[in-house]
């Protein structure tokens, strides 16, 4: 089966001011996303990751190269019907409920009537909305458009998930949430492509990363594989003494094999925090 | 029904819901609808047609200016509220067209001028009616005969200035399409409308012989390009029954009007396909 996108030789030119001056966003980006996993696209800002993703939604043509998506030459209906996209920094009409929204991307994006209620309270229970559905965005925190954000993309139970920075604004929590969220895709054999900047996150969440600069692809492969040292070893001690350390170094000697380093091994600051507090109260 | 079409409608559902929310709609209502009340007090004692006429003249001149105003600022502002909000980057990822999504904004906002119209239209023709009562029976005790106010007429009015209305807004989504910012099109499609309205004085020229080619040629591009607004207003005689108006003159109009519409939608969803949002 073919890639769920692929992208080949992209390059993306805007032009800015009067003058014509040229900006490239995405310089000859070359990248393979497989089905059924999650996608990690890392970066720096302006790196081109949205431009990227919106070339391949067909919102912004390219300047040379070519893109496949779900199978199609380009970002076709049906290939949109099969696709859900939370774009960065969402903003939805204001003056429709959270209820409404989700419902009204659920009809343009070919729901049946019949399946259409059910749909949308999946949708809004996946992404712990259902109590805040009533009422209208425009009173929404920024975790809570980000979430409704992510039911109004998964809504018509896509094969592909797009979510172009869903973490920004929210606090650790929710993007504990969003995290789970995008997990229980995976399960459903969902593809996501992920780009976000908490790499903490990515790391646990993503199959696969890669990461641009200046528009240009520098590393891209499995999780396990770009971060593994092979040439190194952690082992964690328990009761450590001063002289079992140095019997352990001995021993480790006289194999040949070198002890470079003593730490404790530490909690990350998100793990303590999500031990202290419990949770937002839109959560 | 058809899939295609009734995105469309929910596009253009949302369209109006937005429109109708907005103050700038509620507030060209309360201007429009004050000019029409305040023609009440306009008399003019020759207690007959020219009173009637002169109430309707001022009311119908509210309605066509703050109408013109509305179908130009608040369609690009629908526009341009989804292209810089970036709703329209959520809306156009889905299953939806771009020639839908034009469409979509075209009948939810000339679905909100219907609904303005209508409200001052029928404030207008209460105001004429009562006045037409009094007149009346002031013209039993003198003699004189007042002109009749007729409710076929006012309908025949509304719907040709919907039309009129319409081919504003097309003309608006087209520019809007083409524009970088709202105020541009606000700009240009005001422009669009004067230019409009005054196009008869190019077409009369037309008509007129002369020597320059450029001249001839200028004239015959902008006579087709810009479509003739003010003969919409050939329906405002028909109210007050003042002059005679063929059934032909009013469905050539409201054919061509037509024409322009299609026309004008046509090419601004040619020019918003290649539209990066
Ligand atoms: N419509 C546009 N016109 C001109 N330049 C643009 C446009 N959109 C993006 N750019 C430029 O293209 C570059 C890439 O932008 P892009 O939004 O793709 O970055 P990004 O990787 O998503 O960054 P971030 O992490 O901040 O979201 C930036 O330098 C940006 O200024
Ligand atoms: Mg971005």
């Amino acid at each position: 089966m073919s890639a769920a996108i692929s992208v080949r030789h992209l390059t993306k030119d805007f032009r800015i001011g009067l003058r014509g001056l040229k900006l490239r966003a995405v310089d000859d980006l070359s990248l393979e996303i497989p089905r059924g996993q999650v996608f990690g696209l890392l970066g720096p800002n302006g790196c081109g990751k949205s431009t990227t993703l919106k070339i391949v939604l067909g919102l912004v043509s390219a300047t040379a190269g070519e893109i496949s998506i779900l199978g199609e030459s380009y970002a076709t209906s049906a290939a949109r019907r099969r696709t859900g996209f939370l774009p960065e920094a969402p903003y939805f009409h204001k003056f429709l409920t959270g209820r409404e929204l989700v419902r009204y991307c659920a009809q343009l994006s070919g729901v049946a009537a019949g399946d259409l209620d059910a749909a949308v309270e999946d949708a809004l229970g996946l992404a712990a909305m259902s109590e805040a559905a009533a009422r209208p965005i425009g009173t929404y925190s920024k975790g809570m458009l980000q979430r409704i954000g992510f039911a109004q993309a998964v809504v018509h139970d896509p094969e592909l998930v797009i979510l172009d920075e869903p973490t920004a604004g929210v606090d650790p929590v929710g993007s504990a949430a969003i995290g789970r969220m995008i997990d229980a895709m995976r399960t459903k054999g969902k593809t996501v492509v992920l780009c976000s900047h908490l790499l903490g996150q990515v790391e646990q969440i993503c199959d696969r990363v890669a990461i641009m600069d200046r528009g240009k692809l520098v590393l891209e492969g499995a999780v396990e594989d770009v971060l593994a040292r092979r040439d190194r070893h952690v082992l964690t001690v328990e009761a450590m003494t001063p002289a079992a350390r140095a019997a352990a170094e001995a021993a480790l000697e006289a194999h040949g094999a070198k002890l470079t380093s003593v730490t404790h091994p530490r909690r990350s600051l998100e793990d303590l925090f999500r031990e202290l507090v419990t949770g937002s109260r839109d959560a | 029904m058809n899939a295609s079409l009734r995105r469309t409608l929910w596009i253009s559902r949302v369209t109006f819901l937005e429109a109708v929310r907005q103050r700038f709609f509620a507030f060209l209502l309360v201007l429009g609808a004050a000019m029409v009340l305040s023609s009440v007090s306009l008399r003019v004692f020759d207690f007959g047609h020219g009173e009637l006429k002169f109430i309707a003249d001022f009311g119908f001149g509210g309605m066509f200016f703050f109408g013109s105003v509305l179908a130009v600022v608040m369609t690009a502002q629908l526009f341009f509220s989804e292209i810089d909000n970036k709703t329209a980057l959520t809306l156009l990822a889905k299953p939806l067209s771009r020639a839908e999504f034009l469409l979509g904004k075209f009948f939810g906002a000339w679905a909100v001028l219907g609904v303005f119209l209508v409200v001052l239209a029928g404030l207008q023709g209460l105001v004429l009616w009562a006045r037409e009562q009094e007149l009346i029976a002031m013209a039993e005790q003198s003699g004189k005969i007042p002109a009749t106010f007729s409710v076929l007429g006012l309908g025949q009015l509304v719907l040709m200035q919907w039309l009129r209305l319409g081919v504003v807004i097309a003309i608006v989504l087209a520019i809007s399409a083409l524009a970088r910012t709202f105020l541009f099109a606000v700009v240009v499609g005001s422009l669009a409308v004067v230019a409009g309205q005054l196009q008869w004085i190019a077409q009369d020229a037309f008509l007129r012989p002369t020597d320059s080619q450029a001249y001839a040629a200028f004239l015959w591009v902008s006579t087709r390009l810009i479509p003739n607004l003010q003969q919409f207003n050939l329906a405002d005689a028909l109210v007050l029954g003042s002059a005679a108006v063929e059934e032909g003159a009013l469905i050539a109009v409201g054919f061509s009007g037509l024409a322009y519409l299609v026309a004008y939608l046509t090419l601004g969803a040619l020019i918003f396909r290649r539209r990066e949002i």
